[in-house]
């Protein structure tokens, strides 16, 4: 893949998800990123609306691997457009179970791994007054994360069809096992920080609270049968709070 | 009585710029949470810190942004299962914050005085306004389901420029979104929202101050709870043993 289309490609990757929308999800969005390709090509109309006709369907996957995709669809609709066999089907069928395989990674790796385990290091810091690291440790992620899909766009169109493989490797699993682990360490590291700086703030049962938390925020899922968002916890807590704040007038402590 | 902060010259001068600014600032935090780039920086705790820098304010940012940070851990905003606008909300609510030049707020390091019933206040409102703005990101996601199905008529012309006009309206009208709703939510925490603080009494404060201590605990464990208890205990009290070790030996 030449400089220019990479770059393109590669500018329009980051607007993936502009266009969310609930029923297609990002399928105007993987349309937007392949048209860099598509223009490149000088196409005439008839090709154009049959390109169109394939992308236009469902598609969603995670936006940061959302790159080898779109390199290995760019590689094969370049075989195309160059004479090569490629059936129509066998697109859709790329990019549908590509799709589905990276959002399923890309769920466990950044939305369940890495965005806790940042996120905590960062309250980390916070907790130590560092504010400028806290904004250093997300200005590192959005260099890993452009560079991962600067890289991924050239791994993709590299591979075509290859890629596949790329998904039996065990790093993906390695890498989700130590993430996570990595995100309790930093879960329990805010805790024993966040407990040797609040207890000079006694005299409202903070301590107790804190502990009160962790045993509602694992309850609740168990009790209700699912997990309730942040903010409903939020409002649920300040429920428990009230409780919390007579039990404690009551007793006077 | 709200006790109030001497506010800054920079402050007092330019509050009104500042606020054109915050506006700015949420419009893209709003793009990066999901639009565009998507490097976290749209999570509370950094969107709430760069709030309280452009104030000249970081200790806000940061009380503010670390217990919905902590919160809000355990959301997974992924697809359809997205929930609330805590990127608005959490920038509202900081810039209000300091707007109000409000006392009190930040994060404990012995020598601040804390008002933390208030602090409990300004977190209670960041989490009902994120509840407030996901209704509208949801109107958002419809309008953009409405356009896309007007990108069909690519398929029939073989117009692409329609498509990508459509795709980048969808990045405006984001960044608009979130802007706009920044403002609106500043002036209604610091117009409406902190005003109610000194008429909620001593049991209310009493509870609200109970509020600061109570949502990390929350967060950590409802990620206890997403992980699997049993296999979590041995990291979590690694982590924690760690972290309290390295406090004694900090503290002696």
């Amino acid at each position: 893949m030449d400089m220019l289309l990479r770059l393109r490609l590669f500018l329009r990757l980051i607007l993936l998800q502009a266009s969310w929308n609930s029923q297609r999800m990002q399928n105007l969005g993987l349309l937007y990123c392949l048209l860099a390709w598509l223009r490149r090509q000088g196409a005439d109309a008839d090709f154009r609306r049959r390109f169109f006709r394939r992308y236009y369907g469902f598609f969603n996957t995670n936006p940061y691997l959302a790159g080898f995709l779109v390199g290995g669809l760019a590689r094969l609709e370049t075989e195309g457009s160059e004479g090569a066999d490629i059936p129509r089907q066998l697109l859709a069928t790329y990019r549908d179970s590509l799709g589905r395989a990276f959002a399923s990674l890309g769920d466990q790796l950044f939305w369940l791994g890495l965005r806790p385990a940042l996120t905590l290091v960062a309250c980390l810091l916070a907790l130590m007054g560092k504010p400028m690291a806290v904004v250093g440790v997300f200005a590192v992620f959005m260099l890993f994360q452009l560079g991962l899909r600067w890289w991924s766009l050239g791994y993709g169109f590299g591979s075509g069809m290859d890629i596949l493989g790329l998904l039996d490797h065990p790093f993906w699993h390695k890498a989700i096992w130590f993430i996570k682990r990595l995100a309790l360490v930093a879960a329990g590291a805010v805790a024993g920080v966040f407990l040797g700086k609040f207890q000079g703030l006694g005299g409202t049962g903070g301590l107790s609270v804190f502990g009160v938390g962790i045993g509602l925020g694992m309850g609740m899922p168990l009790v209700l049968r699912r997990r309730l968002p942040g903010e409903v916890m939020l409002l649920i807590g300040m429920v428990v709070c009230g409780v919390l704040g007579f039990a404690i007038s009551l007793t006077g402590s | 009585m709200l006790t109030l902060y001497a506010p800054t010259a920079m402050v007092v001068a330019s509050s009104w710029t500042l606020l054109a600014g915050t506006g700015l600032l949420a419009g893209l935090l709003c793009l990066d949470e999901t639009g565009a780039v998507q490097s976290w920086l749209g999570q509370p705790l950094p969107a709430a810190l760069l709030t309280g820098l452009l104030w000249g304010r970081p200790e806000v940012g940061l009380a503010v942004g670390f217990p919905l940070q902590m919160v809000l851990v355990g959301n997974l905003p992924v697809g359809q299962s997205f929930v609330g606008d805590p990127v608005t909300a959490a920038v509202a609510v900081t810039a209000a914050a300091c707007r109000a030049s409000l006392a009190g707020i930040g994060m404990p390091d012995g020598s601040l005085s804390l008002d933390v019933a208030l602090w409990g206040w300004l977190l209670l409102g960041a989490g009902l306004l994120s509840l407030v703005g996901h209704r509208l990101v949801r109107a958002e996601r419809e309008a953009f389901g409405l356009w896309m199905h007007e990108g069909r008529l690519s398929l029939r012309d073989g117009d692409p420029g329609r498509l990508e006009r459509l795709h980048l309206q969808c990045v405006g009208v984001t960044f608009l979104r979130g802007a706009a709703l920044s403002i609106v939510y500043v002036l209604l925490v610091q117009e409406l929202w902190l005003p109610v603080f000194p008429r909620l009494g001593m049991y209310g404060h009493r509870a609200l101050a109970l509020l600061p201590f109570l949502l990390p605990g929350l967060g950590i464990g409802a990620l206890i709870e997403r992980y699997g208890c049993r296999r979590c205990w041995t990291w979590l009290v690694a982590g924690a043993g760690l972290a309290l070790l390295s406090w004694g030996v900090l503290a002696s």
